[in-house]
C-alpha cells in the first residue's frame, strides 16, 4: 500500500474539490429547505461554512482549489447572458412607469453605491475594500464579472453582495411600513435595486406585481452598473 | 437544451469579441446579455430550449459562485482589520438606500397617478 501516492493524488485531483463543493452545496440546499427556506440559511453560505474549514485545514492554497473548479467558474459568463431572459419577460412593465423607473434606477442606484462607499471612507477603510463595496447591490454573477474588471477583491465583493441581500430582506417590510410605502411597484423595485436576487425572492411574498418590478430592477441595475462602473472607476 | 446553451455561448462570445475589438470597458458577458435581450425583443418571444437552459443555469448559480466565494479565506485579515467599517457600511448603507429608493419611487408614482386623474 502506498498511502503517500494516495494522499498526493487525493489532494491534487479536481475530483476531490468537485465532490466536496457539490456535496457541501447539496447539504446547504437540504438545510435551507429544512429551515423553511429562511433567507438566513442560504445554501451558498452553509456550503461555504462547510468547505472553508476543509480547505484551510488541508493547507490547500486558494489558487489550487480555484483552478480545480475553474470550469464551474466558467459558467458565470453564460449565466450572466442568461439573465437577459427574466429581464425580457418583465420589460413590458417599464412602459407603465417609465419616468419613475428611470429616475429611481439611476438616482437610487447611485445612492446605494455612494452611501456604502461614503461610510467606508468616513471610517478610513482601505481603497481595496471601498472598490469591492461598489458592486454590493448588483446580482452576484454580474457582480463577480464587474469586480474582476475593476480590480476589486472578488471574494470580498461576493461577501458584501450576499450580506446586502440578506439585510435587504430583513429591512424590507420594516422600511415599507415605517415610510408608509403604498405602491407595490415601488416596494418591489427598491428591493430588486438594493438587494438584487434575494430582494427579488422576498418581493415574491409581497405580490406578483412587486416580484415583476423587483426582477426588472435587478436586471436593469445589473446592466447599467456593469456598463457605467468600469468607466467611472477608469476615470478616478 | 443544447440549442439554448449554444445560444448563450454564442452571445457571450460575440460580446467578448466586441469588447476586445473596440477595447470597451464593459465586460463582454454584459454586452452579450444586452444583445440577447435585443434579440428577444426583436423576435418577440423566447424558445423552449433557451427557457430550459436558462432555468438550469440560474438554478445552479450558487455552484458557479462558490469557487470564487471560497477566496474569502485569503481575506480574513482585511475583514478583521476593517470589521466595524464594513459592518456599518453594509447595515446603514443598505437601510438608507432601501428607504431612499422606496420613498423616491413611491412619490414619483403617486405624482404620476395624480397627473392622470386631472
Amino acid at each position: 500500500m502506498n498511502t503517500e501516492a494516495l494522499l498526493s493524488y487525493v489532494s491534487s485531483t479536481p475530483l476531490t474539490w468537485l465532490i466536496l463543493t457539490i456535496s457541501a452545496y447539496k447539504v446547504g440546499v437540504f438545510v435551507y429547505e429544512k429551515m423553511g427556506k429562511n433567507a438566513l440559511f442560504q445554501p451558498m453560505i452553509i456550503a461555504l461554512l462547510l468547505i472553508l474549514p476543509v480547505v484551510i485545514y488541508a493547507k490547500i492554497p486558494f489558487q489550487t482549489y480555484f483552478q480545480s473548479l475553474h470550469f464551474l467558474h466558467f459558467f458565470l459568463g453564460p449565466a450572466t447572458v442568461a439573465l437577459a431572459l427574466p429581464l425580457y419577460k418583465n420589460i413590458t412593465y417599464i412602459k407603465a412607469y417609465f419616468v419613475p423607473i428611470t429616475i429611481t434606477l439611476f438616482v437610487g442606484g447611485l445612492f446605494a453605491i455612494l452611501s456604502a462607499v461614503g461610510i467606508l471612507y468616513l471610517f478610513g477603510a482601505s481603497q481595496a475594500t471601498m472598490l469591492s463595496m461598489t458592486t454590493k447591490s448588483i446580482t452576484t454573477p454580474i457582480g463577480i464579472i464587474v469586480a474582476q474588471d475593476i480590480g476589486a477583491i472578488v471574494s470580498l465583493s461576493i461577501g458584501f453582495i450576499a450580506i446586502t441581500g440578506l439585510l435587504g430582506v430583513l429591512f424590507g417590510n420594516v422600511v415599507f411600513k415605517w415610510l408608509n410605502i403604498k405602491s407595490d411597484a415601488a416596494k418591489g423595485f427598491s428591493l430588486g435595486l438594493v438587494a438584487h436576487a434575494l430582494g427579488t425572492s422576498s418581493a415574491v411574498e409581497i405580490s406578483e406585481n412587486a416580484a415583476a418590478f423587483a426582477a426588472l430592477a435587478m436586471g436593469l441595475s445589473g446592466v447599467f452598473t456593469a456598463i457605467l462602473l468600469p468607466i467611472a472607476v477608469h476615470f478616478l | 437544451m443544447l440549442k439554448g446553451i449554444l445560444t448563450l455561448l454564442v452571445f457571450q462570445f460575440i460580446g467578448e469579441c466586441l469588447a476586445k475589438l473596440f477595447m470597451l470597458k464593459v465586460p463582454g458577458a454584459i454586452i452579450g446579455m444586452v444583445f440577447l435581450l435585443l434579440f428577444l425583443i426583436l423576435r418577440k418571444k423566447s424558445f423552449h430550449a433557451l427557457d430550459t437552459s436558462v432555468f438550469w443555469l440560474l438554478r445552479y448559480l450558487p455552484l458557479f459562485i462558490l469557487p470564487s466565494a471560497v477566496g474569502i479565506m485569503t481575506q480574513f485579515d482585511t475583514i478583521a482589520n476593517e470589521a466595524l467599517a464594513i459592518l456599518c457600511s453594509l447595515v446603514v448603507g443598505t437601510f438608507i438606500s432601501l428607504c431612499f429608493s422606496a420613498k423616491l419611487m413611491d412619490i414619483l408614482i403617486s405624482k404620476k397617478e395624480q397627473c392622470h386623474e386631472h
